[in-house]
C-alpha cells in the first residue's frame, strides 16, 4: 500500500476582494502519495495557483483566508498549526518552487546565500557544512562550475538556470512534498524539456510527492501520475493521466484537450481549425447556480442550470462533476 | 583574467569600498571627508588650535603669511574659526542625519511593510509634520528649546525624517509583492526576516543617497539657522561667520565669507560626490562596469 504524504480535504481559500470574500478554490479535496506526481490542469482564473499558495498557507489577512476540514502533511493538520510552526514546516517538510525564477530570486544576494539561508532556517549545520550542501545541491541539479555560480547573482545566470537554483533552494532540506507552480511557463521549450527532466529524476531519487501546477497538458502526459482539473476553484475531473487522456469525461475536459494543437506529420489535414472554447470563464464573483460551465457545455440541459453535480466515481479512480459524462465512445478518434 | 573574476566575486560592501578607491575622483573626495572628520575630531579633542578665541592680530588684516585667512573685526585667526565650525557642521551633519535616518527608515519599513492602521498613524504624523514649512518649523522648535546644539539637532531631525520615511514606506510597498518575498515566505521565513533580511537591504542604496542628501541639507540648515542668530552660541560656526559678513563685505572684507562659504561648499561637493558612487557601487546589477 503506498504511504498517504498529503491529503487535503475540503480546500477553501478566500480573498477579501473589496467589500465582500471570493472563492478562488472551493470544496477542493485530493491525495497525494510517496513517489507520485499529481497534475493540476486548468485555464487562467481557476485557482491552481491560489490552491498552491494555500497548501502553504501563505494566503493570510488582510489578502484572504484558508479553511478547509484540513490538510494533512505526514499526517499532521497543517491548518491547525500556529504560524511559528508552520514556518519550521514551510521550505523544509513542503516547499514550492515559482513560475517566475526571473523575479523570485533576490536581487542582491548570490545564490550561494540564497541557498544557504535556507538550510540554516532548518537545520543546526554550521556555514562551512552549508556551503557543502550548496555545493551538492548545485551538483544534484545539474549546474556546471558550481563552485563558481555559488558566488554570483541572479542576473548574472540565464533563466533556466534560475529555475535550477530554485528548485536546489526546494530541495534543501529534502521535503516530502514539493508543489510545482508552473515551473516551466516561463523558460523556453529546450530549457522546458530539461527542467521537466530534472524534476522526474529528482523524484525518482528522493521519492517525494510533487503536485505540478500548469496550464500544459503536454508536460501532465509526460510527468504526471494522475490529473486533476479544475474549472473556477473546483475539481471537476480526476483519475489517472492514462484515463483522462483516452477517454475524458467532463465536457471542459475534452474541450481542453480538443484545444491541443495536433502534431502530425504532414499527411493529416493541416486545414483544420483548432477548436476554442466558446465563452469566458465567468468572475468568481459572480458564479452562475447550478454547474459553472453550464454557459459554454455543448452537453447542458436544465437540470445543469437547477443545481450543481458533486465529485461522483463513475469508474473505479476516475472522478467526475457532471450530470451527462461523456460516454466511452465518444473519445477521440486519433 | 584572474583578478578580474576575484573581484567580481568579493562582498558587496567590500567591492564598494574597492571602487570609491580605484577611482581617481572619489578616492580625492574619501581622502576630503576624512580630512574634515579628522580635523573635527581632533578639534573637538582640543587638540588643534585650542584657542579660537585669542586675538593674533589687528582687526579685519587681510589674508598674509602669518593669518593665512585674514582675521575678523576682533583680531581673532578666521583660519581657526574656519576648523571649529567645521566641528560644529560635521557633527550637526552626522547627528542629525544617523538619527532622521534611523526614525525615517523604522517607522517607513513598519508602515510600509504592515500597512493597515500603523501605515495610517505614520502616513498621518510625516503628513502634519511636512505641511509646515520647514524653516518655520525650524524656528518654532529652536525657539522653544532655546538656542545651542541641542536644539539645532532636535528641529532638523523633526524636520528631517518625513522625506526617507515617505520614500522607505514606498520602496517597501513596492517591494513586499515582489515574488522574491513570497519565495522567502516559502522557505519558512517569518515576518521580521523577509522585513530586514530580504526587503531591507534592497531598499539601502536609496538609504545610502538619503543620508547623504539629510547631511548636507542639515549642514546648509543649521548654517541658516545661525545666520537667523538661532544657533550655535559661544562657538564659531559658519553661519554665524558668515552673517557677520554681511556688514563687512561694504568695507572690503571679503575672506570671512569667502572661507567659510568655500569650506561648507567643499564638504557638501565632496558629499555629493561620494552618495553618487556609493549609490551605484552598491548595486549588483552595475558590477564589472
Amino acid at each position: 500500500m503506498e504511504e498517504k504524504i498529503l491529503e487535503v480535504q475540503n480546500l477553501v481559500a478566500q480573498f477579501f476582494m473589496g467589500k465582500g470574500m471570493v472563492r478562488a478554490v472551493n470544496d477542493v479535496s485530493f491525495d497525494l502519495f510517496r513517489g507520485r506526481s499529481l497534475g493540476i490542469v486548468g485555464e487562467s482564473g481557476s485557482g491552481k495557483s491560489a490552491m498552491a499558495l494555500s497548501l502553504m498557507r501563505l494566503i493570510t489577512p488582510p489578502v484572504g483566508v484558508v479553511s478547509g476540514q484540513g490538510i494533512f502533511l505526514e499526517g499532521k493538520d497543517v491548518l491547525s498549526l500556529s504560524s511559528k510552526e508552520m514556518e519550521r514546516i514551510r521550505g523544509n517538510r513542503i516547499s514550492m518552487i515559482f513560475q517566475e525564477p526571473m523575479t523570485s530570486l533576490n536581487p542582491i544576494f548570490t545564490i550561494g546565500e540564497q541557498i544557504q539561508e535556507t538550510i540554516q532556517l532548518h537545520q543546526q549545520v554550521s556555514t562551512k557544512e552549508a556551503k557543502e550542501r550548496c555545493l551538492d545541491l548545485l551538483e544534484l541539479v545539474g549546474i556546471p562550475a558550481p563552485q563558481q555560480r555559488l558566488k554570483e547573482y541572479p542576473h548574472q545566470i540565464s533563466g533556466g538556470m534560475r529555475q535550477r537554483v530554485m528548485i536546489a533552494i526546494a530541495l534543501a532540506c529534502g521535503p516530502s512534498v514539493l508543489i510545482a507552480d508552473e515551473p516551466t511557463t516561463a523558460l523556453d521549450v529546450t530549457t522546458q524539456a530539461q527542467i521537466m527532466d530534472l524534476i522526474q529524476k529528482l523524484q525518482a531519487e528522493t521519492q517525494m510527492g510533487i503536485l505540478l501546477i500548469t496550464h500544459d497538458l503536454g508536460v501532465v502526459a509526460e510527468v504526471c501520475d494522475e490529473v486533476a482539473v479544475m474549472y473556477c476553484g473546483k475539481i471537476i475531473e480526476k483519475s489517472s493521466v492514462e484515463a483522462i487522456f483516452a477517454a475524458p469525461q467532463h465536457p471542459y475536459t475534452k474541450a481542453l484537450l480538443d484545444a491541443i494543437p495536433p502534431l502530425m506529420g504532414g499527411r493529416v489535414d493541416h486545414t483544420r481549425r483548432l477548436q476554442a472554447i466558446e465563452g469566458v470563464v465567468p468572475p468568481l464573483s459572480n458564479l452562475p447556480i447550478g454547474c459553472n460551465f453550464y454557459d459554454r457545455c455543448p452537453k447542458a440541459t436544465a437540470a445543469c442550470s437547477g443545481s450543481e453535480p458533486s465529485l461522483e466515481e463513475i469508474r473505479p479512480g476516475h472522478f467526475v462533476a457532471c450530470f451527462h459524462p461523456l460516454q466511452v465512445q465518444d473519445a477521440p478518434k486519433p | 583574467m584572474n583578478a578580474m573574476n576575484d573581484s567580481l566575486h568579493q562582498s558587496v560592501t567590500k567591492k564598494a569600498l574597492l571602487v570609491l578607491w580605484t577611482n581617481k575622483i572619489t578616492r580625492c573626495c574619501l581622502v576630503t571627508l576624512l580630512g574634515y572628520a579628522a580635523v573635527s575630531l581632533l578639534c573637538k579633542m582640543g587638540w588643534l588650535v585650542p584657542n579660537w578665541n585669542a586675538e593674533v592680530g589687528a582687526s579685519h588684516e587681510a589674508p598674509n603669511w602669518v593669518n593665512w585667512f585674514g582675521t575678523d573685526i576682533l583680531g581673532r585667526s578666521v583660519f581657526a574659526k574656519v576648523i571649529h565650525g567645521t566641528e560644529v557642521a560635521m557633527s550637526v551633519g552626522f547627528v542629525v542625519a544617523f538619527l532622521s535616518i534611523l526614525i525615517g527608515v523604522l517607522l517607513g519599513v513598519l508602515a510600509g511593510y504592515f500597512g493597515g492602521i500603523v501605515d495610517e498613524c505614520v502616513v498621518w504624523l510625516y503628513t502634519v509634520i511636512a505641511a509646515v514649512p520647514t524653516m518655520i518649523l525650524l524656528m518654532v522648535i529652536a525657539f522653544m528649546l532655546g538656542k545651542g546644539m541641542k536644539s539645532i539637532y532636535v528641529a532638523l531631525i523633526v524636520a528631517e525624517w518625513t522625506e526617507t520615511c515617505r520614500l522607505v514606506r514606498s520602496e517597501v510597498m513596492r517591494h513586499k509583492t515582489r515574488d522574491y518575498v513570497q519565495a522567502a515566505a516559502a522557505i519558512g521565513a517569518n515576518n521580521f526576516r523577509k522585513l530586514f533580511v530580504h526587503i531591507l537591504p534592497n531598499v539601502m542604496p536609496l538609504i545610502v543617497f538619503q543620508f547623504s542628501l539629510v547631511f548636507q541639507t542639515s549642514i546648509k540648515y543649521e548654517v541658516i539657522l545661525s545666520y537667523l542668530g538661532l544657533g550655535v552660541q559661544n562657538k564659531p560656526s559658519w553661519g554665524i561667520m558668515i552673517s557677520d559678513a554681511k556688514t563687512e563685505l561694504l568695507r572690503g572684507v571679503w575672506w570671512e565669507l569667502f572661507f567659510a562659504t568655500m569650506a561648507m561648499f567643499l564638504l557638501v561637493l565632496v558629499f555629493n560626490i561620494l552618495a553618487d558612487a556609493l549609490r551605484d557601487a552598491l548595486d549588483p546589477k552595475l558590477k564589472g562596469r
